[in-house]
């Protein structure tokens, strides 16, 4: 087995890496198509992943809990494979193998000197848990609840649960609402923790639903039902294979958990819409414990939509009927570089009113070249480059058809087309010393990146940055390069279609500190966006948090659309949490004061748990 | 020290190129300057000049400078009003050099601000200062497009190569008629292309003569890299070569309008016949700052090839062919040079009687392979500008 810890250029030591972790559960899905951890993939709770393990040694190295039995099989089942590095170094620039060994480093040393193992027993609940989901699927154990402690929020003060349960069915979560309901224990849904309010954490018992994991197709009607433990990545992969789209969020997000808490959103929904648009049924275990669906008569309405925060929540979502989306063999993606915001701005409302293009997205320097970068240094050179040197503060993402890029060439605009946005991205370490970069500035004199419309610019452009895996993998660990050079080898890591579909990217944003979004739905209305924009930074500059714009998307015909804003912060700071935790609240009360000045914005907060309702009764009622 | 009997100078656009070189040759010879100018994003007017002289190796004339914050588009200049009345009341001759300098006619609105619209207040100061002399440092091209002989008097011209020629060109009309109203004497000099000093090489800005050197020389970087790092897979499919002299064969054909003349000055020249004329010229007038011995592309392009020990350029006069096929460097380097395709056969000759006159026939030196090669290892020495203050 390849121990890739000693040979690593990460100065971290374990505790601290453990620390660091972001809780994004992408070590859940195979993004890299290099493998996932073979004992999560066998045991299912997530302590057996690489990030329960990371929580796990932080409590254990921080004399949180003791060593248990579970935690002798955890620190067991790592065979320290490497994979976890692949996918963290990827995301985050973060060597885990080195805390999964430190993990059985210390729990042998800790049997070694005798320690004492702390056994679980199970108690009269537990019992009642385990006969409705079986032996293996519920515990009390310390090592298992602690994993459960945090989630993607990490505003929110981790609470450890006392049980953990993961069901297989939807009779088992309607015994075990029942049970919970008689006993009346507190009982949380996690799917896999990507809430960015707290709410799935608590104390009482976390019920995983991440064994649920049924995807029917029904082709004829466009459809697929997906269980409540399918991720966004994993179904984007099955509706791939059989010529089909969905519309999806951040790749490990379970889908009916998404739905449930706020709807799915992404690049694509300027065409394929948001909330309600997204599925055509979906199946729930009411706090009864029992089963309604969305199309009875006799069910809740939840398509309505009502101007409240924290909501109730209709119940567990236990599967959800997903829309699929027709794919054409033309499909394309460009990048449409705009000097201002209100240029990008005026685009995109331009082709989400013509119908032009299936995804549109702007993002700035800040998000594109985090998204490009195998590191933080990298990252920050290339947004100076991409601002002092290109003058491309702002991107616009297209992804469409033939028609829609002969539309938008048409239409004017200059563009980085496929095939140059494959070039920039592997010859990325080249732009860093080009000296003629000064020049297509000056040639943007006239026309803002008119050399983009020289015919043999791309291939000029190509010479020049002399792109190839193996130059974009020299910028990551050297012991990692060999990895990252077969990686970008494979087409898809460059096709920016590919990249929309999964975005697998978008948690890079979180590279160099966690972030805290500030979403909101508003019309396309230039002057309102800046305003927000103005006043989200001095919101963040007054309590010294790190801010930046995040993206906006057209949805409806560009009558509205999602803007979202970024404040960055270290969650191992409690100063910088406590400030944090005030740029949200104010940040919320901004959001207020516009929604009830305009009439037409909402915010984030207010879709929680309303993610099934209709886009028009959120947008416009 | 400042020269006893030498009128005190208001100059603008001192941090400009050809500005800032006068200024400084000004300065050596015992002139009190007024800087009207502005503080930058990160720098104060006095830093920036102060640097400047740095530059120059004139710290110690520091003091014969007064830095005032001023915005030539205000009233008053955006000056205080007492402070502006003790300028009015110590200035002698206005220097005029500030100017927007781009081609650009998606920048016409601010060209034409800077140009034109915010002559308005440094017209008023000079009459409120009650200046013997407005100088005011133009282009010999407001002659505009369709002139063969252009005469050193204002300009009548009606159609012009780009939207900075023809906010000069009625600059110069508005400047002219308001000295004329209030008894101030003017003289309008009007230089060529300005190049660097032809002794030293050295420059501030490296546009004009310089860009299509810098675009060549990038291009032929790019495919050199990729003859010795990447195999030369591009290079090659392009007829690209390094040739048995160490010679990179670069084919590069350079199509201009017609035959015609490149008609440039180095900065020396121009700083000295300025300074001349005014310390010469009692009367004022129109003078041409140009070269009676113009060069030509075909001779900037043999002088790049010998420095760049590249081969391969080829100037052509006369219309592109249709449908002609040219490789990615020569597509490139075309859209390059377009601002300045005008300026690199040009056809227009350029009286300088006045010039003459007032100068003692001081003339420019002919653009030698020396002089161009020790500007263009100054400019490369210092990346362009990029690393011109370390």
């Amino acid at each position: 087995m390849q121990n890739f810890v000693n040979k690593s250029d990460d100065k971290k030591t374990p505790y601290e890496t453990a620390r660091n972790c972001r809780h994004y559960a992408m070590c859940k899905i195979d993004f890299l198509g290099s493998g996932v951890c073979e004992s999560g993939l066998e045991k299912q709770f997530v302590s057996f992943y690489p990030q329960g393990r990371m929580i796990l040694y932080e409590a254990l190295a921080g004399n949180k809990i003791s060593v248990t039995q579970k935690c002798i099989e955890i620190a067991g089942s790592c065979n320290l494979c490497g994979k976890c590095d692949y996918q963290c170094y990827f995301l985050n620039e973060m060597r885990p193998t080195k805390v999964m060994e430190a993990l059985k480093n210390h729990v042998e040393t800790y049997i070694k000197n005798g320690g004492k193992i702390k056994l679980s027993k199970d108690d009269d609940l537990l019992a009642e848990i385990k006969k409705i989901v079986g032996d293996n699927w519920a515990t009390n154990d310390e090592a298992i609840t602690v994993t459960y402690s945090h989630d993607l929020s990490a505003i929110s003060d981790p609470k450890v649960p006392d049980y953990v349960v993961m069901p297989n069915t939807k009779e088992e979560i309607s015994s075990l609402v029942k049970l919970f309901n008689k006993n009346k224990i507190t009982y949380t849904i996690r799917g896999n923790g990507q809430n960015l309010l707290g709410f799935a954490i608590n104390d009482g018992v976390i019920i995983d639903l991440n064994r649920m994991k049924t995807i029917e197709f029904d082709e004829k009607n466009w459809l697929v039902k997906v269980g409540p433990g399918v991720t966004a990545f994993d179904l984007q992969k099955q509706a791939q294979k059989r010529g089909y789209r969905i519309n999806a969020s951040e790749p490990a997000a379970l889908l009916c958990a998404n739905i449930m808490c706020s709807g799915i959103m992404s690049t694509f929904s300027t065409t394929y819409g948001i909330n309600a648009d997204n599925f055509i049924n979906a199946e729930f275990v009411n706090h009864s414990g029992s089963l309604f669906n969305l199309n009875e008569i006799s069910s809740p309405n939840l398509y309505s939509y009502k101007n409240l925060q924290h909501k109730d929540s209709p119940g567990i979502c236990v599967s959800a009927s997903i829309r699929l989306h027709p794919v054409t063999d033309d499909e394309k993606g460009i990048l449409v570089p705009f000097e201002t915001l209100n240029n990008a701005l005026d685009f995109i409302k331009d082709c989400s009113v013509r119908h032009i293009g299936l995804a549109l997205g702007i993002v700035g320097a800040e998000y594109i070249s985090t998204f490009l970068s195998p590191t933080k240094k990298m990252a920050s050179e290339i947004k100076n480059i991409f601002v002092d040197k290109l003058n491309i503060p702002w991107l616009v993402v297209v992804i469409g058809d033939k028609y829609a890029i002969r539309s938008i060439s048409e239409m004017g605009f200059p563009f980085f087309d496929q095939n140059m946005f494959k070039s920039l991205y592997l010859g990325l370490p080249s732009l860093k010393t080009a000296q003629w970069l000064d020049l297509v500035k000056e040639l943007s004199d006239d026309e803002p990146y008119s050399y983009l419309k020289v015919k043999s610019f791309a291939e000029l452009f190509e010479t020049a940055l002399s792109p190839s895996p193996r130059l974009y993998s020299q910028e990551v660990d050297k012991e990692l390069s060999p990895f990252f050079e077969k990686l970008f080898s494979r087409q898809e890591m460059t096709d920016l279609v590919w990249l929309n579909m999964y975005r697998i990217m978008s948690t890079r944003l979180g590279r160099k500190k966690p972030f805290l979004p500030a979403l909101i739905y508003l019309p396309i209305d230039n002057d309102l966006i800046n305003d927000f924009s103005d006043k989200f930074r001095l919101i963040a500059e007054k309590h010294g948090i790190d801010n930046d714009f995040g993206f906006i998307t057209p949805i409806d015909n560009g009558k509205r659309c999602i803007f979202e804003y970024d404040f960055f912060y270290d969650y191992n700071d409690p100063d910088e949490i406590q400030r944090i935790r005030q740029v949200a609240m104010e940040s919320n009360m901004l959001i207020d004061d516009y929604s009830v000045k305009t009439g037409t914005v909402k915010g984030h907060p207010y879709v929680l748990y309303q993610g099934f309702c209709r886009k028009e009764n959120l947008l416009y009622s | 020290m400042a020269g006893k009997n030498k009128p005190v100078i208001a100059l603008t656009g001192a941090t400009g190129f050809l500005g800032s070189h006068l200024m400084a040759t000004m300065l050596k010879k015992g002139y009190s300057i007024i800087v009207l100018g502005r503080t930058a994003k990160n720098e104060s007017l006095k830093e920036r000049i102060s640097r400047l002289l740095q530059w120059f190796g004139i710290d110690r004339c520091l003091d014969q400078v007064t830095c005032i914050d001023a915005d030539l588009s205000q009233y008053n200049l955006g000056i205080e009003n007492k402070e502006y009345s003790r300028l009015c009341s110590v200035a002698d001759y206005v220097i005029h050099c500030a100017s927007d300098t781009s081609f650009s006619e998606s920048k016409r609105e601010k060209v034409m601000a800077a140009n034109v619209n915010n002559l308005q207040g440094i017209l008023e100061f000079s009459k409120n200062a009650n200046v013997s002399f407005f100088h005011y440092i133009s282009t010999a091209y407001v002659a505009g497009t369709g002139v063969t002989y252009c005469k050193e008097i204002l300009s009548s011209a009606k159609s012009f190569t780009n939207v900075y020629e023809e906010s000069k060109a009625a600059a110069e009309n508005i400047i002219s008629l308001f000295c004329q109203k209030n008894s101030i004497s003017l003289s309008i000099i009007r230089p060529s292309i300005v190049y660097g000093d032809s002794q030293s090489g050295r420059s501030l800005k490296f546009n004009a003569l310089y860009f299509p050197i810098r675009s060549a020389q990038s291009i032929r970087d790019i495919y050199l890299n990729d003859l010795r790092n990447n195999g030369g897979i591009k290079a090659t499919k392009n007829g690209i070569y390094i040739d048995k002299d160490g010679y990179l064969f670069l084919p590069l054909k350079i199509y201009l309008p017609h035959e015609g003349d490149l008609n440039i000055i180095p900065v020396d020249y121009f700083v000295n016949a300025t300074i001349k004329i005014i310390e010469n010229c009692s009367q004022g007038g129109i003078y041409h700052l140009t070269n009676n011995f113009p060069t030509t592309m075909k001779i900037v392009a043999k002088y790049y090839e010998q420095l760049m020990k590249v081969r391969g350029v080829e100037i052509i006069y006369g219309p592109q062919p249709d449908n002609l096929l040219r490789n990615p460097a020569e597509e490139l380097f075309d859209r390059f040079i377009e601002p300045y395709r005008p300026y690199l056969s040009d056809n227009r000759v350029f009286d300088r009687t006045n010039t003459s006159l007032a100068t003692d026939n001081l003339n420019p030196p002919e653009f030698t392979y020396d002089i161009f090669k020790t500007c263009m290892e100054y400019a490369i020495e210092v990346n362009w500008g990029a690393s011109i203050f370390g």
